[in-house]
């Protein structure tokens, strides 16, 4: 029978569980149904790799790959591609980020990189058809070993190839053959070992799967080369599609002679009988492995002597892994040479991993050695989903190391991967991003081996429950500095006292992280955080934990799904002099780590909660603020008026002490006042919580610059003490010819001239370069300002740092943005800017940061018109004459130094914080150095240690959760925030964002799930 | 089942060979047949057929048939495209079944373009 198409249906263990046997069926009805049964044949497969986009479909001779098949796509799937030979674009693969599909699988980078040699039957033919086996190759090598070969010959083929175990040490296969072969004793057994234990490890499951045949022939040309005649498959009963096709394949191979007596007339006898193993992770070590097999406890025992001295039954025995026999009939068929040619010097041929975790393509992945973790991560594996950072990349399952994201460059081979702490191993490869928590993951890990441990050593029995122990301590926030040392003492007391690699290995994740995240360990003993906000036991909510100034998150919320929210408002007062501002500008750090947004969900809106609560309490005339204590007499000055400033004084003036703010500008504010513009903050919001902090006795001194109309030493005499909160107000400069024209401004300078309302100067035609919040700002102003204005910037869309919701309204109010532009020189003539010379960049390789850094295209440039240019690419304190003379040191950056954890400046009673020492930051940043300043300004005068304490997050009140109807639960979406038309806005500075209302309000916070009710117990 | 010999392999992977290059998806030569719905109602099937019988039987194992959809010329179909490794696409027009076993003798197993029945050589090019 021809058929003029094959449609190839995977059916390995993954795409069953999707449906996929579904889909074949409904494929076989829908083509009898269309009278196509004699021209498309469906063959059943194994794994093409790509499992997460499972059930998948190859349309062959096309090259067409489909995938998240449904059944209901099948009839228009048959009528249109097999019947009408037009491909079905909607069901075909897209690329994460893009929008075009790719139709060929040759095409789609998943598969382009790959190279396929223990994998190269997979997804081509049918695993219980051996004659399709034998069309590719199959029981060729066997016959050829046979028929021509020596049993050395054989050997020195598998030592030439360079072939090494792919179980996970990587002894020289060809060696341990050699050994095998000159041990004295018989009968002599070979073993595959099937018993795949690691954690989200399946490679061997898939290879077993879709090519059974290429197993049992490895084991063959094994078993002929030390002179066995009985060989065994270790697998474990939870492969059971596995097992059903190795024993067809094994009763298939018996059939045609290929095992059995007298194979290819030889005299050759070679039977292989299954063995299923129980799941047992220490069945993985061979002497447990054999032991099991023999119908003792599964037991390692010491080595030497090795099973190829002896091993079952005592006999002499070669274990290999399942990759390692399938790469076996390929060497001998294509020759040690060719398969020598793959890889690097120490480790040859190819690596099958299944690529796990954070990453978008998971999936099985054939590789040749020497490959780039970031291009199995990145071309392969499609990079991480949901924007999110890459944190670390695990290898080798519980017996492995974990490699950080910096390392990424390296090449991929046994050495490599040991010398930075991890391993090989069988070719678990997990992809861990910024939201995992390397604590827990390593005590996820170790969960596992201390409940595989079999018992039989002291070391590995009771020492993994000791780690186990200290790494709960540890993400319960209850451990100490001591704690670390005695966790990496132990961890090498268990390697060294354990007998085998179960023992010796399992502390490796717990000493890899050590080695390459102390700072996460750190951070959770000595500040008590969970940088990923994941140990339930310090974090109790993410958003919570999260927030740099502690926001009581679900509290406020759960009680504004309560309808309280008086109540909700006073919450929010407590660790929050400034919501209505916070509700409005802040970068929402919570949002980024809620649970509700995790793996693409939507996130609750809690800046916009936030906002509903401040503009709330405004309308309604509330002032949540705390009585203040009684007044003490020392006063403190505090240099700068904004978020952090503010902050630091109203908490100063809740203790009672006078505060003076000295503020350069004629308004209060700083960066809030100067740097945002009214229509996304309007004026009277924010001068209505300065009052409100004004109200508490501080004393706002505007026009007053420190350095200029007062000395920092005068203030030193006058006041008991000082907090430096200046902001960086100071542009960046391009540093292109030309910049020094006075039509060249600043974002922050026009930005702040058209906040004060002065007169602003600039031209018709305004290009704005840059790509974060200053740019989009300074357009949008200039934009209301009637002016022709556009964004240049370096890069693309999707690396633009500025917040996603503003660019969007960006767009709205159509203001072009020029990606891939960067500005060379700056054109005048007489004495007036007229141009700007730019070049075109491209994408090249990524940076550390995971982002594609842009490149010059040489010969690209060209010239935009223009008569007004206005950076924003960043901005720099300006501080000099300030404190010029009075100690204080300043970092190349001109940054104030400070001590990180007190911000105390090194020179007495001086305290700084804000953007003045950590460069341009964001609003709720600030406003935390504010608080801590506070504290330890407090401190310091009352004599106490200057010293910050650091604190588990917890919430301060009980808030029960409300009970949703079976109608609110359906009806549940995130609401989008309503907005002023465009038309309205464009020649006003009118507020854009409207707030919600209190009826979506309170439906968006009964959507929070309330994690912090999750017990960490 | 009488015991094997090395030779025996290549006899049972012959045997399914043309499947298995259709599998691959590689082959010295290919022939589209283009079945939109003009394609069909001008009797492109017969014209399929006619092509996959002939493979059938001068056991041709390396030329692949495959369909397409409507080529964009409704009036002159059926039609059929050819193309050989290495070499430009030929698009044929105005097709019986007998001029479909021409061309596939001639110009895919032979290499010779059928030029009475060749519309042109190319083929538009997509994404």
């Amino acid at each position: 029978m021809a058929y003029r198409a094959n449609a190839l249906i995977c059916t390995c263990t993954n795409c069953i569980s999707n449906g996929s046997l579904q889909i074949k069926d409904a494929l076989q009805a829908e083509i009898g149904r269309r009278g196509l049964q004699d021209d498309v044949l469906v063959v059943p497969t194994g794994a093409s790799g790509l499992c997460v986009r499972g059930p998948i479909l190859l349309v062959q001779p096309d090259g067409i790959f489909y995938q998240r098949l449904r059944t209901e796509d099948i009839p228009y799937l048959v009528e249109e591609h097999l019947l009408k030979g037009r491909p079905v674009r909607s069901l075909m693969y897209v690329p994460p980020g893009e929008e075009v599909p790719i139709p060929e699988l040759r095409d789609i980078p998943f598969f382009k990189d790959q190279r396929l040699v223990a994998l190269r039957n997979r997804g081509m033919i049918d695993p219980e058809k051996i004659e399709e086996y034998i069309a590719r190759d199959g029981y060729k090598a066997l016959a050829k070993a046979l028929t021509s070969m020596s049993p050395n010959e054989v050997i020195t083929t598998i030592k030439e190839a360079g072939l090494r175990g792919r179980g996970g040490a990587g002894f020289p296969t060809g060696v341990k053959w050699e050994l095998c072969r000159n041990s004295v004793g018989g009968p002599k057994y070979v073993i595959c070992n099937a018993d795949e234990g690691d954690p989200g490890a399946f490679m061997d499951r898939s290879i077993i799967e879709a090519d059974p045949h290429s197993i049992l022939e490895g084991m063959a040309i094994g078993a002929y080369a030390i002179e066995a005649s009985k060989g065994y498959v270790y697998v474990r009963i939870e492969y059971p599609l596995a097992i059903e096709r190795l024993e067809y394949a094994v009763s298939r191979a018996y059939e045609y002679g290929l095992l059995g007596e007298d194979i290819f007339g030889s005299g050759f006898n070679f039977d292989v009988e299954i063995f299923q193993g129980a799941g047992a992770f220490v069945c993985g070590e061979e002497t447990s492995l054999i032991a099991s097999i023999e119908g003792r406890p599964a037991e390692p025992r010491v080595r030497p002597p090795f099973p190829v001295q002896s091993g079952l039954w005592g006999n002499p025995t070669n274990i290999n892994n399942v990759e390692t026999w399938s790469n076996v009939p390929a060497i001998i068929n294509w020759g040690a040479e060719w398969f020598s040619a793959l890889g690097t010097e120490t480790s040859k041929g190819t690596k099958v991993f299944s690529l796990a975790g954070n990453v978008h393509n998971a999936g099985l992945v054939e590789v040749p050695m020497g490959i780039t973790l970031r291009e199995i991560i990145y071309d392969i594996g499609g990079g991480i989903p949901y924007g999110k950072k890459l944190k670390a990349v695990q290898t080798g399952g519980p017996s492995g190391g974990f490699i950080p994201s910096h390392l990424l460059d390296m090449p991929v081979d046994y050495e490599r991967l040991q010398e930075v702490g991890a391993i090989m191993g069988s070719g678990g490869m997990v992809v861990i991003d910024e939201d995992t928590c390397i604590v827990d993951i390593a005590k996820y890990f170790l969960e596992f081996t201390n409940d595989e441990s079999c018992g039989k050593c002291t070391a590995c029995r009771e020492g993994s429950e000791v780690l186990l122990t200290l790494l709960n301590k540890i993400s319960d926030g209850e451990a100490e500095d001591t704690d670390l040392t005695l966790l990496e003492e132990l961890g090498e007391a268990v390697k060294e006292a354990s007998m085998c690699g179960l023992g010796q290995t399992l502390p490796n994740p717990v000493l890899s992280t050590l080695r390459h995240f102390r700072d996460e360990y750190d951070a959770h003993i000595k500040y008590k955080r969970c940088p990923a906000a994941v140990c339930k036991g310090i974090t109790s909510s993410p958003c919570q934990h999260t927030c740099p100034i502690d926001q009581d998150v679900p509290c406020y919320i759960g009680l504004i799904a309560q309808g309280k929210f008086d109540e909700a408002a006073e919450i929010v007062r407590r660790e929050n002099p400034l919501p209505a501002i916070c509700g409005r500008v802040c970068t929402a750090p919570c949002e980024g780590k809620c649970r509700s947004g995790a793996g693409g969900g939507d996130a609750i809106s809690i800046r916009a909660l936030k906002r509903f609560l401040a503009d709330y309490a405004r309308k309604n005339g509330l002032d949540p603020t705390p009585k203040p204590k009684e007044r003490k007499p020392e006063r403190v000055a505090i240099i700068g008026s904004g978020p952090a400033g503010l902050t630091c004084a109203y908490y100063l003036a809740l203790e009672g002490y006078p505060v003076t703010i000295f503020e350069s500008l004629p308004v209060a504010g700083g960066m809030l006042a100067t740097g945002i513009p009214d229509y996304r903050l309007p004026k009277d919001i924010l001068n209505y919580e300065i009052d409100l902090i004004c109200k508490l006795g501080v004393e706002i001194r505007t026009n007053a610059t420190v350095g200029e109309d007062v000395q920092l030493s005068d203030l030193r005499e006058q006041y008991k003490a000082v907090f430096i909160a200046t902001g960086a107000h100071k542009g960046l400069k391009l540093n292109i010819e030309g910049e020094d024209s006075p039509q060249v401004i600043d974002a922050v300078d026009f930005l702040r001239a058209v906040n004060l309302g002065g007169e602003v100067a600039i031209g018709e035609k305004v290009a704005v370069i840059g790509g974060g919040d200053a740019a989009v700002d300074a357009a949008r102003v200039a934009r209301r300002l009637g002016k022709d204005v556009k964004i240049l910037y370096r890069r693309t869309r999707n690396e633009m740092p500025a917040a996603k919701e503003e660019i969007e309204e960006l767009d709205r109010e159509g203001i072009a943005i020029e990606f891939l532009v960067a500005p060379v020189k700056a054109l005048s003539e007489n004495g007036r800017l007229n141009g700007l010379e730019c070049i075109r960049m491209e994408l090249g390789d990524l940076d550390r940061t995971g982002r594609r850094r842009p490149v010059p295209i040489e010969g690209s440039e060209f010239t935009v018109e223009i008569d007004t240019l206005v950076p924003a690419i960043g901005q720099e304190p300006d501080v000099v004459p300030m404190v010029d003379g009075n100690g204080l040191k300043l970092s190349r950056w001109n940054t104030v130094e400070v001590d990180p954890e007190t911000l105390y400046a090194g020179v007495e009673g001086i305290f700084a914080g804000g953007d003045v020492v950590s460069g341009p930051a964001t609003v709720v940043d600030a406003m935390a150095h504010g608080k801590n300043a506070s504290r330890m300004i407090h401190n310091y005068i009352q004599g106490l240690p200057v010293k910050r304490g650091y604190s588990v997050t917890r919430p301060a009140i009980d808030v029960e959760v409300v009970e949703l109807t079976d109608e609110e639960i359906e009806g549940l979406q995130k609401p989008g925030m309503p907005l002023l038309p465009v038309q309205e806005r464009l020649d006003t500075f009118e507020e854009v964002a409207l707030g919600f209302s209190a009826e979506m309000a309170m439906a968006e916070a009964k959507r929070c799930v309330r994690c912090d009710k999750e017990s960490a117990d | 089942m009488p015991k094997m010999k090395p030779g025996d392999l290549e006899r049972i992977g012959e045997r399914i060979k043309r499947t298995m290059l259709l599998r691959e998806g590689e082959s010295r030569a290919k022939v589209i047949v283009h079945m939109g719905t003009c394609g069909i109602a001008a009797g492109a099937r017969g014209v399929m057929k006619a092509v996959m019988d002939e493979i059938e039987e001068r056991d041709i194992d390396d030329v692949v048939v495959t369909i397409s959809s409507c080529a964009g010329l409704c009036s002159r179909e059926p039609m059929i495209t050819v193309e050989l490794q290495g070499e430009p696409a030929v698009k044929y027009v105005d097709l019986t079944p007998e001029k479909a076993k021409k061309i596939l003798v001639e110009h895919a197993l032979g290499g010779k373009i059928v030029t009475e029945y060749a519309l042109a050589a190319g083929s538009e090019r997509s994404i």
